[in-house]
């Protein structure tokens, strides 16, 4: 029987990284819920609160984004749009080029990953050093990261210190600390001679043009202390109405991605530096990018466009503790990932079809969403895209027959009946693939098909009546 | 999704079984049968009943899922309260439906079927008012709150009514909230990840060494009982009616288990 | 069409089937300010409580701050003009520069900036351009002694983004600089400082 891409990763993962991907989303899991509970009588009702302000913003895209770019504008900073990843990547390049810029220090960006920018610009001879820890080690490795908000999760400090050695960073060592030392005196020469800083932002107020960055290390404060211009990717949905509305997003933010009340570092931009404010880039450029996120807006899965990637609900999944964040195949990861993901693809849809599949449906992401996406329903959505596009789906039997028997109650009962066959046939032995792959781990019980229907009747004659 | 405040509570109700209940566990039905009518309903059961049609719904497979809801919606015709001894297939009814019918003519017809539909427990507490239940069974328990009652009051009601049972001992485990790893036919074309999810809710259940494992639905106890029994240690399971069942046996001294 | 125009029409094309659109909801003020928040009344007292939660150390007087940093035995300290009121009893005792400059990133190990507020229910120091005299002055030093004034510090999240001051470079520092990457252990001090401080004033 062809096999479904995830179920097969999952068997192939060794259990050392299975282990410490489940210890460490379980414990994240589990903090993130002793904050809540700490702090909120009803947390419930200001994840639904928070989704509601998402999904307004998202029916209002038009007018917020214009709002935003105005207000930006207004402070000096230039705005940019890019319809396609190629677009976004060529306006980086654009503007480093007119900058004369060679050498860029980036903090972590989503929308970068997704637009593969590092490729990109190494492609045009620029130096794009990634400063976030994790995402560092991802670069130097030549790898892609395994979780939104953990990148090397996948990792064991043993891989990361040999990466180091490999890099000219030092001899083997695996000691967290030192590793992070390491790091930062690296790091530190690469943030005083870059020439730009790119960034990505959490959200962008509409009214006051600000682009909020959280990081716990400081590396998007480095990026933009030293440098002579800031560049930001901005996926277009980033927008919220208001700073107001940042008061609940934010307090939800850090809580649900790391049990934090509030991530280290808050920064708010809106502008380059100025004569009264002397610090700072001398330009700042916001790029807005679409790629593919109109599609998704105007499909049935439009709230995932809610996503503020805190990876609460890679966290919690119990799919993807089983199979870490490179089973996914793309850039998004866990329940979000695939949602998004195969929406992102556009006309490889069909390549990421399975990762809708890739869920028992048991909804603990949605319960536990800051912005309360119907994950879920949109994974189901999915999968009937995926059917109608006739996506061959390994291992899922064809409902045809089912379909038949649930619609026609006379050739139900009579197989309920005859299902007591079941228990006198060789059922792991039968030709049946989908009874053989729940049989290799399972039993099934006794059939006892019709036993219920004849107990009623024989109340019924009993009672003379359908109650007492 | 449908607004579950406003289903209708009263006494005359329709039982839709399940299909596993159809097929493995008619002692669930029962069960049900006895306890609805111990609370003073009268139990009609419609008889061209078949299933809720997940199966089809939750592998993308809609057309033949709404065939099979189709034919559920005209089998549960009235206005009466539709009780599932299962949250899934509740869910199912009141929420699943919704979507598969969306854009399809008939979905005012399929949701009016949806917004009459209660699973059990939250039925016991929330349509009937029922706060403790009488009777003891005396015994260690750990209970699933199953998936697809999140969310929803279910899991809630069925504990407190538990809870008042006397001799009933309900004992906590680790990572309560993390699925069985059935989901369906998940279980059969993501064999690998949903065993092991699987075998992860059991070493959590096994390390505080309960009588039964409980749940409102079948079809986590099918999977984990089922998982159990392969792996040579089989565990005792028990949907949480048979236990207010037995415990009014018990109450009125004839005790069944 | 210009990139602009197209993404604006697909959103509008998008937007335009949608029989009917999301409302704006009414986020009341405070709305998700922590529930112990109403039982707390000394702004004071809170954000010291808090801020040593996340691991800012707090400092009630430039005393108990100068014997702290003695005892660190720093090489460089950073203190511009507008401190020099507040720290006069650190001349002489540690050595003071006056100026800041990406040049000494490596020899000024400790650096006091004067802070623009603080938020009580986060422990959460405010940083701006304006009070800032170089953004890396509060950033690559070792240690950042942030000097707060008490009649700055809001209650809340919300209220100190309801107050957000005319400046294009806010930040909030909630504790020092630091990463669980590795393996999830916890190491202080990545990129900004390993520690952070607070002297209240």
């Amino acid at each position: 029987m062809a096999k479904q891409l995830i179920d097969t990763y999952v068997a192939e993962l060794p259990p050392t990284v299975q282990k410490a991907v489940h210890q460490s989303t379980a414990a994240t899991t589990e903090k993130r819920y002793q904050l809540l509970g700490d702090d909120y009588a009803d947390s419930d009702g200001l994840r639904k609160l928070a989704g509601a302000i998402r999904q307004h913003t998202l029916e209002y895209l038009d007018t917020y984004l214009a709002q935003a770019e105005e207000s930006l504008t207004a402070r000096g900073a230039k705005v940019h749009y890019a319809v396609t990843a190629e677009d976004a990547c060529q306006a980086v390049t654009g503007i480093l080029q007119a900058a004369g810029i060679t050498k860029v220090v980036k903090s972590k960006s989503m929308v970068t990953e997704e637009i593969h920018l590092n490729d990109y610009l190494a492609n045009q001879g620029i130096e794009s050093i990634e400063s976030d820890l994790g995402e560092y080690i991802v670069q130097i490795d030549g790898d892609h990261p395994s979780h939104i908000v953990r990148p090397i999760i996948h990792k064991t400090r043993g891989d990361i210190a040999r990466s180091f050695e490999r890099e000219g960073l030092g001899d083997y060592n695996d000691d967290p600390e030192t590793i992070t030392r390491r790091a930062r005196k690296f790091m530190r020469g690469k943030y005083l001679e870059a020439g730009a800083g790119i960034t990505g932002a959490n959200f962008v107020t509409a009214d006051t043009g600000r682009l909020v960055l959280v990081t716990n290390e400081g590396n998007s404060r480095f990026c933009l202390a030293p440098a002579k211009v800031h560049i930001a990717l901005v996926g277009i949905e980033k927008v919220v109405p208001s700073d107001a509305d940042l008061s609940l997003l934010l307090n939800l933010l850090g809580r649900s991605a790391t049990g934090q009340q509030l991530t280290v570092y808050t920064e708010f931009i809106n502008g380059p530096r100025r004569a009264d404010r002397p610090s700072g880039p001398e330009q700042m450029h916001v790029i807005f990018v679409d790629n593919r996120r109109t599609e998704v807006l105007a499909s049935d899965c439009k709230e995932i466009l809610r996503c503020i990637r805190c990876g609460a609900c890679l966290n919690v999944c119990p799919v993807y503790r089983q199979a870490s964040g490179h089973a996914y195949r793309s850039v998004y990861p866990g329940p979000v990932g695939a949602v998004l993901s195969p929406l992102l693809a556009g006309d490889k849809f069909k390549e990421l079809a399975d990762l809708p599949k890739a869920s028992s449906l048991c909804g603990a992401c949605n319960e536990v969403c800051p912005v309360d996406i119907p994950i879920p329903d949109l994974l189901l959505r999915l999968r009937n895209r995926a059917h109608q596009e006739h996506v061959p789906s390994p291992g899922t039997p064809p409902m045809a027959g089912f379909a038949l028997l649930g619609s026609h109650p006379l050739i139900w009962r009579s197989a309920m009946t005859f299902g007591a066959a079941k228990d006198y046939l060789p059922l792991d032995r039968l030709p049946v693939p989908y009874l053989g792959a729940w049989l290799k781990t399972r039993t099934l019980p006794k059939w006892r098909g019709g036993k219920f229907r004849s107990w009623m009747k024989s109340r019924h004659g009993r009672n003379g009546g359908g109650g007492k | 999704m449908i607004n579950l405040a406003t289903r209708p509570k009263g006494k005359r109700v329709q039982l839709m079984a399940t299909c596993l209940c159809d097929a493995f566990y008619d002692d669930v039905a029962r069960a049900t049968v006895e306890v609805l009518e111990h609370a003073g309903c009268e139990v009609d059961f419609p008889e061209g009943q078949t299933c809720c049609g997940q199966p089809a719904f939750n592998c993308g497979q809609w057309p033949a899922a709404r065939k099979v809801m189709r034919h559920t919606a005209s089998v549960f015709a009235g206005d009466a309260p539709i009780i599932v001894p299962s949250g899934s297939c509740a869910a199912m009814m009141f929420h699943g439906s919704t979507l598969e019918f969306e854009g399809e003519k008939d979905r005012a017809a399929i949701a009016q079927v949806g917004a009459r539909t209660w699973e059990l427990g939250d039925y016991l507490v929330n349509g009937l008012g029922i706060k403790e239940w009488p009777g003891e069974f005396r015994a260690k328990i750990a209970f699933h709150r199953a998936c697809h009652t999140r969310g929803t009051p279910s899991g809630a009601a069925v504990l407190q009514l538990l809870q008042s049972i006397q001799g009933l001992e309900i004992v906590p485990f680790g990572e309560e909230e993390q699925c069985c790893g059935f989901g369906g036919t998940f279980s059969v074309s993501f064999p690998n990840v949903s065993t092991a999810m699987g075998d992860l809710k059991l070493e959590h259940l096994r390390a505080v060494h309960p009588d039964y494992i409980v749940s409102g639905d079948m079809s986590c106890l099918m999977h984990l009982g089922g998982l159990a029994e392969r792996e040579g240690q089989p565990l005792k399971t028990l949907h949480f009616v048979q236990i207010l069942r037995d415990a009014l046996h018990q109450h009125h001294g004839q005790a069944t288990h | 069409m210009t990139a602009r125009e197209t993404i604006f029409a697909a959103i509008k094309s998008a937007l335009a089937p949608l029989p009917e659109r999301e409302p704006r909801p009414a986020v009341a003020h405070g709305v998700a300010d922590a529930q112990w928040l109403a039982d707390e009344t000394d702004n004071v007292a809170l954000f010291v409580q808090r801020a040593t939660a996340v691991g800012t150390m707090c400092f009630r007087s430039s005393s108990d701050c100068l014997a702290w940093l003695f005892e660190q035995q720093p090489a460089r300290v950073f203190i511009p003009d507008e401190l020099r009121d507040v720290t006069a009893k650190f001349e002489g005792i540690v050595e003071v520069v006056r100026s800041y400059s990406r040049d000494q990133v490596d020899e000024i190990d400790t650096a006091f900036t004067p802070a623009a507020g603080a938020i009580a229910e986060s422990g959460t120091i405010i940083l701006t351009d304006e009070s800032t005299p170089d953004r890396l002055a509060a950033l690559a030093p070792w240690t950042h002694i942030a000097v707060v004034r008490k009649d700055t510090i809001h209650r809340s999240v919300a209220d100190a983004l309801a107050a957000m001051p005319d400046d294009p470079n806010i930040i909030w520092v909630t504790g020092p600089s630091k990463t669980a990457d590795v393996e999830g252990i916890l190491i202080q001090g990545v990129h900004g400082p390993g520690v952070q401080g607070c002297l209240l004033i």
